[in-house]
């Protein structure tokens, strides 16, 4: 036995004192009445007779006051909290983990989801436990991980409190004082337990045809031409047969049917030449899917539209050669001379110039350019520099290689935090971008044209396309899954594509917001926005079958016979014997 | 107590004065009264003959006996006397208990009693007890009297334990002549009720009892802890009075009356039983006629 509000000496103090004080004022308590009668010659009689007879009427007074005590140490020890381990059962810790992977959102055979019966169990296990365990909920999403209570209400709104979310699963650390670890689960996302983890299986075979892949992409012919490829697989044990339609902002779709096999995969790209810019909704329909988070996916198609760009220079063939043949660009061509910052162009190339302040809109700078105070600083020249190195998965850098291009003379810069795309096996940059999230973005050629053999190689034309592109056109959709979303713009205000505004806050450059299901976010701050395109587009989640717990069944709760603390039932108790004592007093039974 | 006179209407003495006290028993008186006596004397009512001797009354020779039988018979006639009433009024503190009390009822019952009596031309003595004898009143003769019997009654107080037995012997063995004893009480004797009684009977008295008891003795209304106080004594004892106890109390005074009631029955005693707040006039005019105590 122990005490969960007080130490065994205080309660033990606290039991000492109660007692004695009821049996003080029980000795102390109010005189009888007196009452004046003509005789007590016959009351006598019976009160002799009475207690000569009665073993009742000796102990009586005896009884009475030790009901008196009984009472008031029942309310004096409920204070302390008691708990006996065999009557009330544990008291000690358990960590209640739910798994809130997608894949928890999928429909079993009575209606209700995975989910629901993790919840279900989950509300089972604390309703089942001793009153004076303790829970520490907490979710596989990393959202939710409660305190340790024993608030039964507490713990309640905690496990409602959670959903599926997609997102790096990961299993709460389990502390010091955790005695128990049960983990509700559906075995689809395999997470590393700790020891003794007692999983309870919600794992029911289902049959899902999914979406795992959508995305647009531009081709390699053109900056501007742009295709879906989309990746569709039945996890069912049945062959389906799956409606796909894809559909544009302009009302331009594409519809097929595929006969997927069972276990099987549909892979393949969709020309959307014809599409007009705008959000792109792909969907398949299958009879008996049992998740339908995966059954829609999102993406974003860039508008079409010719960049009004502003070239500064004292004269470059071949920029002005190549900026006049894309038909992309309207250009312009003016010397630093004339330069004046001009908000109403797209894009400046500044070639062997740049302004002492930063332009209005995004800039590249080509060649030796003097220092700025926004701008790396330049501290000295490299000889024959060679290409080392160069960031082929930056969007500026896509499809254009550096291989044999060769540099008579570059500008050493001091990098700070600048994105390098392209350096020397010394690590000194010879072409730099600005960070992602600062706007008006850059981009810094650290030799002149004149320089380098790099106009005359493939990769040029590319280059500043991209270059453009990069830092004046529409850009894809940020791929994310449903959850927590971050997009990397600072304050951003975040709506729907129907125009709803979601609540969102900021964290850094950061701006954070919630998408529980798959759709097209917009996130916008001043006049930069960012597409979000949230789809769950992952084979782990969709593959409703592949289960590390099949086997697991769901485990027995040990609890004590009692379903309440045990200061609950002492609490009772008094009543009950207060009533008692209040009747027989009354009557005359005790005294 | 309240003026005794007042209760008693004009009506109600009227009745009363048509009613006269029964006596089982026939006792010599000292005047001459309307009661008859167990000697001859001068009375109206004719009882017997017998030989005339010397010395007698010659006004009561039958003259017509003698001309038929030349014998001189004398006529003899029954003696018409008083009774001596004794009316033990209990005035021990416990007869203070009740509403009325009991000693304000046995008064008026006492002051009732006498009054018929004294119609009667009884001879009427009220003596008031609890220890020891308290008062007495001197034998009052005549409905005149009545009003020093009511005055006497009046001035009655209580208080003491009672002990009917020293007072009734310190009372009777005076010279007193035997007659009827009417004893007003509530019985709470310590010493016991048959002692006092015994002591009347020895001295051979025709015994009339007149129980009084209060509703609150009957029935108590009690309840709870409480310290019972002996208004007699001052002894108090610590009570829980609970219904058992209640019942077991009232069964002992039952059965407390039901000795009383058997004492009586055994020694041919008249007995009535009330309680103080049964209609006083519907005592003495029903009861005590039902009871064959007055006619």
């Amino acid at each position: 036995m122990r005490f969960l509000a007080l130490t065994g000496i205080q309660a033990a103090l606290l039991a000492l004192i109660t007692a004695g004080a009821i049996v003080g004022l029980y000795f102390l308590k109010l005189r009888h009445r007196r009452l004046v009668i003509a005789s007590s010659m016959l009351w006598g009689r019976v009160l002799d007779e009475r207690q000569a007879q009665s073993l009742w009427e000796k102990l009586r007074r005896l009884i009475s006051i030790l009901a008196a005590v009984v009472i008031g140490l029942l309310i004096a020890l409920a204070v302390a909290r008691p708990e006996i381990h065999w009557l009330t059962g544990g008291g000690e810790r358990t960590l209640l983990v739910l798994d809130t992977s997608p894949s928890m959102l999928a429909r079993t055979s009575d209606g209700s989801t995975r989910w629901e019966r993790a919840v279900a169990a989950a509300l089972r296990t604390v309703n089942a436990s001793a009153p004076s365990s303790e829970f520490r909920v907490a979710d596989t999403a990393g959202r939710i991980d409660a305190a340790p209570t024993t608030d039964r209400r507490e713990i309640r709104e905690a496990i409602e409190r959670m959903k599926p979310v997609s997102g790096t699963p990961s299993f709460p650390e389990k502390d010091t004082e955790t005695a128990h670890v049960r983990f509700i689960t559906d075995g689809v996302v395999s997470l590393a337990l700790p020891r003794g983890t007692v999983r309870e299986s919600v794992f029911e075979e289902a049959d899902n045809v999914a979406i795992t892949a959508f995305e647009i992409r531009s081709t390699a012919t053109s900056a501007l031409a742009y295709e879906a490829y989309l990746e569709i697989h039945n996890y069912g044990s049945r062959d389906r047969e799956t409606h796909l339609a894809i559909s544009g902002a302009g009302g331009q779709h594409i519809e097929r049917t595929l006969n997927l096999k069972a276990g099987g995969e549909f892979g393949g790209s969709f020309d959307l030449s014809k599409f007009e810019g705008g959000g792109i909704r792909a969907t398949i329909q299958a009879g008996g899917d049992a998740l339908s988070l995966d059954d829609t996916a999102f993406a974003y198609l860039p508008i079409d539209r010719t960049a009004k760009t502003l070239l500064v220079t004292n004269g470059s063939p071949y920029l002005e050669a190549l900026l006049k043949l894309d038909p992309l660009v309207d250009l312009t061509i003016i010397k630093p001379g004339q330069y004046q910052p001009d908000p109403s162009f797209d894009a400046y190339i500044f070639d062997g110039f740049a302004p002492m302040s930063a332009p209005p809109r995004p800039a590249l700078f080509v060649g030796e350019v003097p220092n700025t105070n926004w701008l790396p600083q330049s501290k000295g020249t490299l000889a024959k520099p060679r290409f080392a190195t160069w960031a082929e998965d930056h969007p500026v850098m896509r499809y254009v290689s550096l291989h044999d291009v060769a540099l008579e003379r570059a500008v050493q810069i001091e990098n700070m935090e600048a994105q390098v795309l392209a350096e020397t096996s010394d690590h000194a940059p010879l072409i730099l971008a600005s960070p992602e999230q600062q706007r008006p973005r850059w981009v810094l050629m650290a030799f002149s044209l004149k320089n380098t053999d790099f106009p005359l190689h493939s990769g040029f034309p590319l280059f500043v396309d991209n270059a453009l592109g990069w830092m004046s056109r529409e850009a894809l959709a940020l791929r994310r899954q449903p959850g927590v979303i971050s997009v990397p713009l600072a304050q951003a205000e975040v709506k729907r594509l129907n125009g709803d505004r979601l609540e969102s806050y900021a964290r850094g450059n950061l701006t954070m917001f919630e998408a529980a299901e798959p759709g097209l976010y917009i996130a916008t701050h001043e006049e930069t926005r960012q597409y979000v395109a949230v789809n769950l587009a992952s084979p782990q989640y969709s593959n409703l079958n592949k289960t590390v717990s099949l086997k697991d069944a769901p485990a027995a709760v040990t609890a004590g016979w009692l379903q309440q603390e045990l200061w609950f039932y002492m609490l009772a108790g008094a009543a009950l014997l207060l009533v008692v004592e209040w009747l027989t007093y009354h009557r005359g039974i005790t005294v | 107590m309240a003026p005794t006179v007042s209760l008693f209407d004009d009506e109600f003495l009227k009745k009363l004065e048509y009613l006269s006290i029964l006596s089982k028993r026939l006792f010599a008186g000292q005047l001459k009264a309307e009661r008859r006596a167990m000697r001859r004397g001068t009375g109206l009512e004719f009882a017997d003959y017998r030989q005339y001797v010397a010395g007698d009354d010659f006004r009561h020779l039958d003259w017509k006996a003698y001309l038929r039988l030349n014998k001189l018979i004398l006529r003899l006639f029954e003696e018409e006397e008083d009774l001596p009433i004794y009316m033990f009024v209990d005035a021990s503190q416990s007869m203070s208990y009740g509403n009325p009390t009991k000693f304000d009822y046995g008064r008026r019952v006492a002051a009732a009693l006498c009054y018929i009596g004294l119609s009667n031309l009884d001879r009427v003595n009220v003596v008031a007890y609890a220890n020891k004898v308290k008062g007495e009143l001197q034998p009052q003769r005549g409905k005149g009297r009545i009003f020093r019997v009511f005055k006497f009654l009046e001035e009655m107080t209580t208080g003491g334990e009672t002990n009917a037995r020293e007072s009734f012997k310190t009372y009777c063995t005076e010279t007193r002549r035997r007659g009827l004893c009417v004893v007003i009480s509530d019985f709470f004797d310590t010493s016991g009720f048959q002692s006092g009684l015994d002591i009347l009977r020895h001295f051979k008295h025709d015994i009339f009892i007149l129980h009084v008891a209060s509703h609150e003795e009957v029935d108590p209304a009690l309840k709870g802890e409480l310290v019972l106080v002996d208004s007699e004594n001052n002894v108090s004892r610590e009570v829980t009075v609970t219904p058992s106890l209640l019942a077991s109390y009232k069964a002992e005074y039952h059965r407390f009356c039901t000795d009383i009631e058997s004492y009586c029955s055994k020694y041919q005693l008249g007995y009535v039983r009330t309680v103080t707040d049964f209609p006083f006039e519907e005592l003495v005019l029903k009861v005590f006629r039902q009871g064959r105590f007055l006619k």
